[in-house]
């Protein structure tokens, strides 16, 4: 407490607290710069970590794997049959498939939904488990792309009767085959823990196979691994994906990157497969689905496996020895996976970064916005009235309105998505203090408390989100940060025409819609148009997915309460009643 | 006759927001009683239902080991024969702490705060007016503490010393505060009348309950014992659960003891320091009952928040206002998140829990530190602010 003390009277005797008060825009914006700094640095020789599997009972690829020339025609066979249903009707190709499935002692069941389409899937019962958990084999027949999944799908039938010939799973095994890896898959999963009669126990870990075409070879795999709503795959799962593929003799690429990329290790690399795992995971269930995040939300480990190429080395079993040698190391998990990290980002399939060198990245840009807070509670003529004044509550009043406004626009939107309709009117709020200007209707002190709680809101909002879905954090709060740098205007404002158009261009730039529209189309080719609203909103209706709303509830809120801000003030001079009465 | 109107609109209000919200949304409550942080098995209304079920069937309440409630509470409950008159029960109880918190703050002559502001803060609070809607039964221990304050003001000992023995029959720790409620009784004959009535009440509560449960004592080990023992071993926003969950079973009894100890051992003194501002010893006294309760809901420190307005003639001396209120703000924010990262997403576990439990047990006793630092500034400047001098602690 000495100490402590001490310290204190040293800070006052200096004046350092005016000093550092009037710094706290600087700071402020350190604090941004900061944010960026830590997670740039990342890439960077001893900053990151090198994969290696935690739980000791998972030993990947220790046993050898038997999905070899023996299953090559099963594999073959079945292919050829299920070339020729590429036309047929989905109940056709799941009545076929579920009659496979059955001549090697599968229970089969059709989930029906008619919106989404029906889900055939099979549980094979552990011959040496008590039934309670289970591993799935999923199988989308069209693939993200759309492409006709013809080698996943007949890999997966073969993978199933192999499987089922074996004495030694203790967890039992479920094959799904899906009409898509998105909505379909994922309304059976939540059928599959509220309503299903046939099921196999609580699902420990999740495998999507997607191989499209009818071509034997392919050249390298790649891992998809970013759940829903910032979840991952414990880091173990994506390293026994990665270590048995490698095992194997197969490259692994992440978040795309090409095959002849794959080799490379050097900064720029690590950097560009960091950024787009940040990229990815905060725009995951809105950028294409794979399947893997069908599963997320219900405590299962889920990765998709996707065959690259057509002319490469590997031959279409040496993809199904992955999943088999992947299902024989989960076989061999006493508990659930709980070993290795649960929140980490990836910067190479064997190198990675844990949560505590990657959160004090978004912790330093939620403080930066708390102290954007304090700045415009502080910096301004008022500072000396009570907390509790008129204009504290009238902003608490506005925050709250734009709260349920926020709210309901987000929900009507989810059902009738009008996106032009939605950035004009956001334009046209950008542009209202310039078109308003001279007609000023609120002091200027509520135009600071506005900011404060905005501020703070945004700030508190960010912590929040922090451990659920960091990527999501740090990106909105990149991007939404220009909106600190608004100015009150009074009629004192040197330059007032200037301001007027630089906190128009802020808003516009920090605007939720805009800024998510810019980035789409400048960060990801995957996007083209507004199309990226349409697919927030399906993303919110069929996958359950909530960045929609914390775009809206969680951004537009105190965005709308800075663009109020914005608008044209009269000065709350020293001498008015109100200023009186206040003291 | 307008400051009249004003408070009886707020009162009015209080009704009125929390029947809207629970006949609004009816499965709020569901929701907000699975939640740790609102809902406790001591509190729970899931289980407070059971044991209504369970009396009007005539089994035996505490047989099973769910019902933890008060006889008496059971019993009262199982006379209400509709949903909607619960609902409404539950929205006039926080309306009449409401009231009687705008009276109370009639009593205090140094307030600088309006009356209705009290009871807005209280009718708006968004803990108190969660914690109503989710039915949890703590709101009645509130009601009859806020009473015991009330009538101890208006001069009547008789009705303030049942208020207590009835918050204590309701829950236990509510029966320290007679001691710094004794402290604001006037003379010592009065004192001694308030106690003894206080133990007279609670003697008759006693045999009622007994009476009413069917002739077994067995209540007393399923309500106080299992409530001072922490007999179940359930996560919340408390200190206690993190302990015993780690704990080697042969120490458990002892720090049980001295967790209940430390809990007793600060309301004597806070009493004593702040004898002649009587009524703010009883409020520091109920923040600290909050702090260390082993089954602390967000409606106790709703509660308990609903008092700093009183200390409004102290604001200026409060040293860190806004390093408290953002470290209560995260914690209450942050706990159902990461409650969520560990139940249900499973990529959490119970640090992360306990973790932000912390946090917001540093926020809660941050405030009652600053608090307490406030009064005694204000003690020593006698009266007349004097926020130019600096005092150091020691």
């Amino acid at each position: 407490m000495g100490l402590f003390e001490r310290v204190q009277r040293q800070v006052i005797a200096r004046g350092l607290i005016p000093k550092v008060i009037s710094l706290l825009p600087l700071i402020s914006t350190l604090c941004i710069v900061l944010g960026i700094v830590i997670i740039g640095i990342l890439p960077f020789e001893g900053q990151y970590r090198n994969t290696y599997i935690s739980e000791n009972a998972l030993m990947p690829s220790q046993a050898y794997s038997y999905f070899r020339e023996s299953e090559w025609n099963i594999v073959r066979g079945y292919r050829s049959q299920i070339v020729e249903l590429r036309n047929a009707s989905a109940v056709e190709r799941n009545a076929i498939m579920s009659e496979w499935l059955q001549q090697f002692g599968t229970k089969t069941d059709i989930y029906q939904n008619h919106e989404t389409g029906d889900t055939l899937y099979g549980v094979f019962h552990a011959p040496r488990g008590d039934g309670t958990e289970s591993m799935v084999l999923a199988i989308p027949w069209f693939n993200a792309d759309g492409e006709f999944n013809v080698n996943g799908a007949a890999l997966g039938v073969a993978l199933a009767r192999y499987f089922s010939r074996w004495p030694v799973w203790s967890k039992n095994i479920i094959v799904v085959f899906t009409e898509n890896p998105k909505a379909a898959l994922r309304s059976w999963v939540e059928a599959y823990h509220t309503s299903l009669d046939l099921t196999g126990g609580s699902i420990e870990a999740a495998i999507v196979l997607d191989f499209a075409g009818e071509g034997d070879l392919f050249d390298y795999m790649e891992i998809y691994y970013d759940g829903l709503n910032g979840e991952l795959p414990n880091l173990d799962m994506v390293n026994i994906g990665v270590f048995t593929a490698e095992h194997e003799g197969m490259k692994v690429s992440l978040h795309g990157t090409p095959f002849d990329k794959i080799k490379e290790d050097t900064l720029f690399s690590r950097l560009k497969i960091l950024m787009s795992s940040i990229k990815n995971s905060a725009l995951s269930g809105v950028k294409k689905t794979y399947g893997n995040e069908a599963f997320s939300g219900w405590r299962i480990q889920s990765v998709t496996l996707r065959a690259r190429g057509q002319n490469g080395p590997f031959d279409v079993t040496s993809f199904g020895r992955v999943p088999e040698a992947m299902f024989r190391s989960i076989n061999n998990l006493l508990e659930k996976f709980h070993q290795s990290f649960f929140f980490y980002l990836m910067l190479a399939p064997r190198h990675f970064v844990s949560i505590s060198s990657y959160l004090p990245s978004t912790v330093a840009i939620s403080i930066g916005f708390a102290l954007a807070s304090l700045n415009s509670y502080f910096n301004n003529p008022y500072y000396t009235l009570p907390f509790f004044s008129l204009y504290t509550l009238l902003s608490i009043l506005f925050w709250f309105v734009s709260l349920v406004v926020t709210f309901i626009v987000s929900n009507i939107f989810i059902y009738s998505p009008f996106p032009t309709i939605l950035l004009a009117v956001n334009i046209i709020i950008c542009l209202y203090p310039a078109i308003l200007k001279g007609n000023a209707f609120m002091k200027d002190l509520l135009s600071y408390r506005l900011r404060s709680t905005a501020f703070l809101f945004m700030s508190l909002l960010l912590t929040s989100l922090l451990m659920v879905n960091f990527p999501l954090a740090f990106g909105m709060g990149l991007l939404s940060f220009p909106m600190t740098q608004v100015k009150t205007i009074t009629s004192d404002t040197p330059t007032i025409s200037r301001t007027r158009v630089k906190n128009s261009v802020l808003l516009l730039v920090s605007n939720p819609f805009i800024a998510t529209w810019l980035f789409s189309l400048l960060c990801d080719n995957e996007f083209s148009g507004l199309d990226v609203f349409e697919r927030l909103v399906s993303a919110s209706r069929e996958l359950g997915c909530w960045t929609w709303l914390v775009l809206c509830v969680g951004w537009w809120t105190p965005w709308l309460l800075v663009a109020i801000s914005a608008l044209d003030t009269v000065k709350l001079s020293n001498d008015s009643e109100d200023f009186k009465k206040q003291q | 006759m307008g400051a009249l109107n004003k408070e009886s609109y707020v009162v009015l209000g209080c009704i009125g927001i929390r029947l809207f919200v629970s006949l609004l949304f009816p499965s709020l409550q569901h929701q907000l009683d699975q939640a740790v942080e609102f809902s406790t098995p001591m509190t729970s209304f899931k289980s407070l239902y059971e044991g209504i079920y369970l009396l009007k069937n005539h089994i035996q309440v505490y047989d099973g080991g769910v019902v933890h409630h008060p006889v008496l509470l059971v019993w009262f409950f199982s006379q209400i024969p509709s949903e909607f008159l619960i609902d409404l029960l539950y929205a006039f109880i926080d309306g009449i702490i409401g009231y009687q918190l705008i009276q109370i703050t009639k009593y205090l002559r140094k307030c600088t705060i309006p009356c209705w502001v009290v009871g807005a803060v209280y009718a708006l609070n968004p803990l108190v007016l969660l914690s109503c809607v989710s039915r949890s039964s703590i709101i009645f221990t509130n009601l009859f503490i806020s009473s015991a304050l009330l009538y101890v003001l208006q001069g009547n000992i008789l009705i303030t010393a049942a208020c207590i023995a009835i918050a204590g029959y309701l829950s236990v720790y509510p029966t320290l505060l007679l001691i710094p409620l004794l402290n604001m009784v006037r003379t010592t004959n009065r004192k001694v009348l308030t106690l003894v009535i206080s133990l007279l009440t609670w003697q008759i509560l006693l045999l009622l309950s007994y009476n009413v449960n069917g002739h077994d004592w067995n209540f007393l080990s399923a309500t106080y014992g299992e409530l001072i023992t922490f007999g179940k071993v359930f996560p919340n926003l408390g200190l206690w659960w993190y302990f015993f969950v780690e704990m080697f079973d042969a120490f458990i009894p002892f720090f049980k003891a001295v967790f209940n100890l430390f809990l007793f051992s600060f309301i004597i003194p806070l009493t004593l320091r702040f004898h002649k501002q009587s009524l703010y010893a009883f409020v520091l006294c109920i923040g600290w009952i909050v702090l260390m309760k082993p089954y602390p809901t967000l409606g106790d420190s709703g509660f308990f928040l609903s008092f700093i307005p009183f200390f409004s003639p102290v604001f200026g001396y409060l040293r860190y206002p806004i390093f408290s209120s953002l470290l209560l703000l995260h914690g209450i924010l942050l706990s159902p998140i990461f409650y969520h990262l560990w139940i249900d997403l499973g990529s959490g576990n119970s640090n992360f829990f306990y973790a932000i439990s912390l946090v917001y047990a540093l926020g809660l006793a941050s405030i009652l530190a600053d608090l307490t630092w406030a009064l005694l500034r204000y003690e020593y400047d006698d009266g007349k602010p004097n926020y130019k001098t600096k005092l150091t602690q020691i």
